[in-house]
């Protein structure tokens, strides 16, 4: 890992460019972005390298994922899988009964060999109804959702600031919206991300 | 007895005085009326002339338990009157989860534990109130009907702005309950925020295929690594400048690691 990083780390300081050249690898340019062909995914049917539900159990690299729609998932996690749990995570920290969103290429057999995953990852919008230690108590449709303040993990984004780690300025009757991972099967959310509109 | 009895009346009327005033009289509320449970059990339609109905039934309640003469009869009227109230929010708790109550001003929060409080509260207040009669109010009777008005305040939902949003700011000015001691380390979040600014992530966030692979911090930089369809990329991001183009990119054949 040490030698793989080391070897990173001097490619990408070595170059001396702030972009690598685009002779080397084709166009790096944002016209790149339009240049790709839209993928394949006829209107209104799923997206066959997508994958969503939660942890029915793990065996070996594989996880056996049933979908909010009863549709099971086999996801095989490789060593170049992106995997998220707050934050980037290694494979051990997926556990049964995490829900997951992930996307990779779905193999001839029906695995899906992912790409990235991304375990137990919330979007949700409210109210702050309270703030108590290290927790804000969120009130989502009249429904509670308590989220942790992670020391080191959880910053906030105030209107167009850049993401700070102080989550003071929070007040209590405003509206956030808080990216996190959810604990399952509770109202428990850590928080990632919140967003303040001020 | 006579003398808890006695203010009974008093509170329950000037309860009911409210609900029925902010009925009849905002706007906002009869707008929000198409919202609340009461639209779902007469249909939108009817929903207005419902409420002002209720209001009007709630004014003639309390019209008959603040004027004289006292009669048990005033206090058996609110008792089904409460009732009802408590019935209805049953059926919207059940019929209705998303929708609000209605009962005594605007506001989208649906049916909870503190309005079954409140009505609840509402129905002993009213059965007290049968034995209450003509007696004059002494001591005890004042404190008890204080502290039932104090409750009944306390449990409506709508005043929260008033009052328990104030005192939890100022708890939380006094407390700072999310105040962290000297962050020790840099949230990655603050990396890739930086990160996504960049030129250099938008030169090759077409190319990226994957979340963040792999972090670590040396020689004040952040090192971030992606994949990228059968290459690699890595970012350097600096840890302490705030200039997203001081960021680096380098896109690498990954047999070349091996």
């Amino acid at each position: 890992m040490t030698s793989r990083r080391q070897l990173l780390k001097s490619a990408v300081l070595g170059g001396g460019a702030g972009v690598v050249a685009a002779t080397a690898f084709g166009s790096l340019g944002p016209e790149a972005a339009f240049a790709q062909a839209a993928p394949d995914v006829e209107p209104g049917t799923p997206d066959p390298n997508f994958a969503e539900g939660r942890i029915r159990s793990i065996k070996d690299n594989t996880l056996f994922v049933l979908g909010s729609n009863w549709v099971f998932h086999r996801i095989r996690v490789v060593d170049g899988t992106s995997l998220w749990k707050l934050g980037p995570v290694a494979f051990d920290q997926a556990k049964p009964g995490d829900g997951l969103y992930a996307r990779g290429v779905r193999m001839p057999d029906g695995v899906l060999a992912a790409e990235s995953v991304w375990f137990n990852i919330v979007n949700v919008k409210g109210h702050i109804q309270n703030i108590t230690s290290e927790k804000v108590h969120l009130d989502h449709n009249g429904k509670q959702i308590l989220c942790h303040l992670v020391a080191g993990k959880s910053v906030a984004v105030y209107s167009d600031a850049p993401p700070s780690a102080d989550l003071s300025q929070l007040r209590v009757g405003q509206h956030v919206q808080v990216l996190g991972a959810w604990r399952p099967d509770t109202n428990e959310v850590d928080i990632a991300t919140v967003f303040s509109p001020h | 007895m006579h003398g808890i009895a006695a203010p009974q009346p008093y509170v329950i009327a000037l309860f009911l005085l409210w609900a029925a005033l902010m009925k009849l009289l905002s706007r906002r509320m009869r707008a929000q009326a198409g919202q609340t449970a009461l639209a779902r059990l007469v249909g939108a339609a009817r929903a207005v002339p419902a409420l002002r109905l209720v209001a009007v039934l709630e004014l003639a309640v309390a019209a008959a338990l603040l004027l004289p003469p006292a009669s048990p009869l005033e206090g058996t009227a609110a008792t089904v009157l409460s009732a009802g109230f408590l019935l209805y929010l049953t059926y919207g708790r059940l019929a209705a989860p998303a929708s609000s109550c209605g009962c005594l001003g605007t506001h989208a929060r649906p049916v909870n534990w503190r309005g079954f409080g409140r009505a609840g509260l509402l129905l002993a207040v009213s059965v007290a109130a049968i034995w209450a009669g003509p007696y004059p109010l002494d001591a005890t009777g004042v404190v008890v009907g204080l502290a039932e008005a104090a409750a009944l305040l306390a449990l409506s939902a709508e005043l929260d702005r008033h009052w328990l949003t104030p005192l939890r700011r100022l708890l939380v000015r006094l407390r700072r309950p999310l105040a962290v001691v000297a962050p020790e380390k840099i949230p990655l979040e603050v990396s890739l925020r930086l990160l996504y600014l960049s030129p250099a992530y938008c030169s090759a966030s077409a190319r990226l295929t994957s979340d963040v692979q792999d972090v670590w911090d040396e020689d004040g930089l952040r090192f971030v690594v992606y994949a990228a369809r059968e290459r690699t990329a890595v970012f350097a991001v600096p840890l302490s400048d705030g200039d997203p183009s001081a960021v680096r990119v380098a896109l690498i054949q990954e047999p070349a690691l091996a």
